[in-house]
């Protein structure tokens, strides 16, 4: 959830069998435009962007972008042409320039460089706080799911509050306490982004719990342990995945917000959203100087987003 | 009856809430390193005079006591001081919020626009529906604050057409009950100040409005598209009514209803986006405040901020739960 900044981009596809009625809108889930899944896969055209998908192949190459950007991240401290954050030629030479190719800034630092570590730091952090949300919210979502009753009723109440306070704010205040860095930042963000997994895996679950199969297995005489984790999980995963997937380009947007207002990694450290808010005093004369790492979380977004939808389209058609 | 009782139901979670964001608010104060001692009587003061201002501000009470007295200040609109300004937070935020709140209405009237044009030319197979909806995903995977930055190098730079900063041109040439420069100008009779202060809200209430208007134009859209399919709106066309008719009074009524509650999820994004879209427009608002205090780990600053920023945010939407069921009598029941 993003955004602004935290904006939420993606629409979340929502378990089939999550609400019984095919209505318009999924109170709580910002972001989820309340199609089902069934739906979806009928019309990939809901989701913008998703026309210029509808095949196979362009799904597979957006994945394949995405294996590479998360390539070139893991790569990138190797690849870097120059020392992030120290000064190694001219100040304000502009982009293009044959020894800096996206400039310099205004001591003189080479911006491709920092704009490559900055998207590193960025794309991974992103990564880790869905995988960690997936976790948890997972986690929360299959246990309120299965076992129903008060553990659900207290479990959802609790969800249902972090959903309901505003996230973004929420990250703001738990940043600003703990104080900048890398950890921090990650914590702020992880303790608001786990509710919607939790919420939209325990919709799966209980749905998935009254099929056929699960009943079978619990006839053959499955104990609650051997139907969670053999029947129940692997049932929800495509949909948290989907899920995730459609939410990286959220986390990316939300870390440049927190970044931007200064909520980081203290100062000399490569970072998007500071590095475009230090730049801001120079747009009129240097416009590179803001504008480079503000295209970068531009661009991780996109290539998110556009990835989130292979994802779904891909996983759709198998499932 | 049943409505009084949703309406009331309503209103005790919106409590609730409150209660839970204070708490939440609390414990980081508790786990922050802020000491809210040194900055009142500065880093060299001796050891008993800590000691006894601690005692006087209540520091050394026990935790559910001072949480108490965090929720007693809140509810009498106290929110402490700030390290910064020495001010009450609650006469800071006073100051600032009203800029903060005209630039996230501009921002809202401006994503409902945005929001209805994009539902309805798709619905309505317009051409230039994939036009806007690809322009809108553009601008959502779009960081708020690059958008503010690309608006101001077009508008600003280039062509000249937009102020780039502040509320108004001339600081302080209108001064009204409202708060709202562009309300107060017109209640004073200055449609020149009042025009002005359009032009300098339009560029940062755009930027703000970009990703909110794609989220709460594609729920209205596939609201309008489920509602176009029911028997109700078979019948109004049968019975001959002409298209936009059958549109404006059976569709439209009919499929608010998500759209209503992402609105109101929305402005939870604006206001965060507002504190950033603030800061690259100079905007003299809540966010201007919050990225004064960010540096110096002002943070009853930042939690009061937070605080009555979250508390707006989640009183409309109770207000959003509460239209939905004013448009909707079924979800009363």
């Amino acid at each position: 959830m993003s955004s602004v900044a935290g904006e939420q981009l993606a629409g979340v596809p929502v378990a089939p069998g999550a609400d019984p009625t095919p209505t318009t809108s999924v109170p709580g889930v910002p972001g989820a435009s309340g199609v089902p899944l069934a739906r979806r896969r009928g019309f990939p055209a809901g989701v913008p962007g998703a026309r210029l998908l509808t095949g196979r192949l362009p799904s597979l190459v957006m994945i394949a972008v995405l294996v590479l950007l998360t390539a070139l991240a893991l790569l990138a401290p190797v690849l870097v042409p120059y020392d992030p954050v120290q000064p190694v030629g001219v100040p304000y030479a502009p982009v293009g320039d044959p020894q800096h190719l996206l400039g310099t800034d205004m001591i003189g630092r080479d911006l491709l460089s920092r704009t490559l570590l900055g998207m590193r730091t960025s794309w991974l952090l992103a990564l880790v706080v869905v995988a960690v949300g997936l976790v948890v919210g997972g986690v929360v979502g299959v246990a309120a799911g299965a076992f129903g009753g008060v553990v659900d009723s207290v479990l959802m109440r609790v969800t249902d509050m972090f959903l309901a306070l505003p996230s973004m704010l929420v990250a703001v205040a738990v940043a600003a306490a703990l104080g900048p860095g890398l950890t921090n930042t990650f914590l702020a963000i992880s303790v608001v982004w786990w509710p919607y997994y939790a919420r939209i895996v325990r919709g799966e679950v209980r749905s998935l719990a009254v099929r056929p199969h699960v009943e079978a297995a619990r006839m053959a005489g499955a104990g609650q342990l051997r139907v969670m984790t053999r029947h129940l999980v692997p049932g929800v995963v495509p949909t948290a995945v989907i899920t995730a997937s459609l939410d990286i380009g959220a986390v990316v947007l939300t870390l440049a917000s927190l970044s931007f207002l200064g909520l980081g990694q203290p100062a000399p450290a490569p970072e998007l959203g500071a590095d475009t808010s230090r730049g801001m005093s120079e747009l009129l004369a240097h416009w590179w100087i803001p504008v480079v790492p503000g295209l970068a979380v531009m661009l991780l977004s996109l290539v998110a987003n556009l990835g989130g939808d292979a994802v779904r389209n891909l996983m759709a058609r198998r499932g | 009856m049943a409505r009084l009782r949703f309406i009331a139901g309503r209103l005790a979670a919106l409590a609730v809430l409150l209660l839970v964001l204070s708490l939440v608010l609390f414990v980081l104060q508790e786990v922050s390193d802020a000491d809210p001692v040194a900055s009142t009587l500065g880093a060299n003061a001796s050891q008993e005079a800590r000691e006894a201002a601690r005692e006087r501000m209540g520091l050394n009470d026990p935790a559910p006591e001072r949480y108490l007295d965090y929720v007693g200040g809140l509810v009498t609109g106290d929110l402490g001081t700030s390290f910064r300004t020495r001010h009450p937070v609650a006469d800071d935020i006073g100051t600032y919020l009203p800029a903060t709140l005209e630039l996230v209405l501009g921002a809202l009237l401006v994503a409902l626009v945005l929001a209805v044009a994009f539902a309805v030319s798709s619905v309505l197979r317009w051409r230039g529906a994939g036009l806007v909806r690809g322009l809108l995903f553009l601008g959502s995977t779009t960081p708020t604050f690059l958008l503010g930055i690309l608006g101001l190098m077009l508008f600003y730079r280039d062509l000249g057409w937009l102020p780039a900063s502040g509320r108004l041109s001339d600081r302080g040439a209108v001064d009204g009950p409202t708060g709202l420069v562009v309300l107060d100008a017109l209640l004073a009779g200055q449609p020149a100040v009042a025009v002005d202060a359009l032009q300098h809200l339009l560029l940062p209430a755009l930027a703000l409005a970009v990703g909110p208007a794609l989220s709460i134009g594609r729920v209205l859209r596939s609201g309008l598209v489920t509602t176009l399919d029911a028997d109700f709106v078979r019948t109004a066309r049968a019975k001959g009514l002409t298209e936009r008719r059958v549109l404006a009074r059976h569709v439209m009524r009919n499929s608010v209803n998500g759209a209503l509650s992402m609105t109101g999820l929305q402005l939870g994004f604006m206001f965060a986006g507002a504190l950033v879209i603030e800061s690259v427009f100079s905007w003299p608002g809540l966010g201007s405040y919050l990225g004064a205090s960010i540096p110096v780990s002002d943070f009853p600053a930042i939690a009061g901020v937070t605080f009555v920023l979250g508390a707006i945010y989640i009183a409309s939407n109770t207000v959003a739960d509460v239209l939905q069921g004013a448009a909707d009598p079924r979800i009363a029941l």
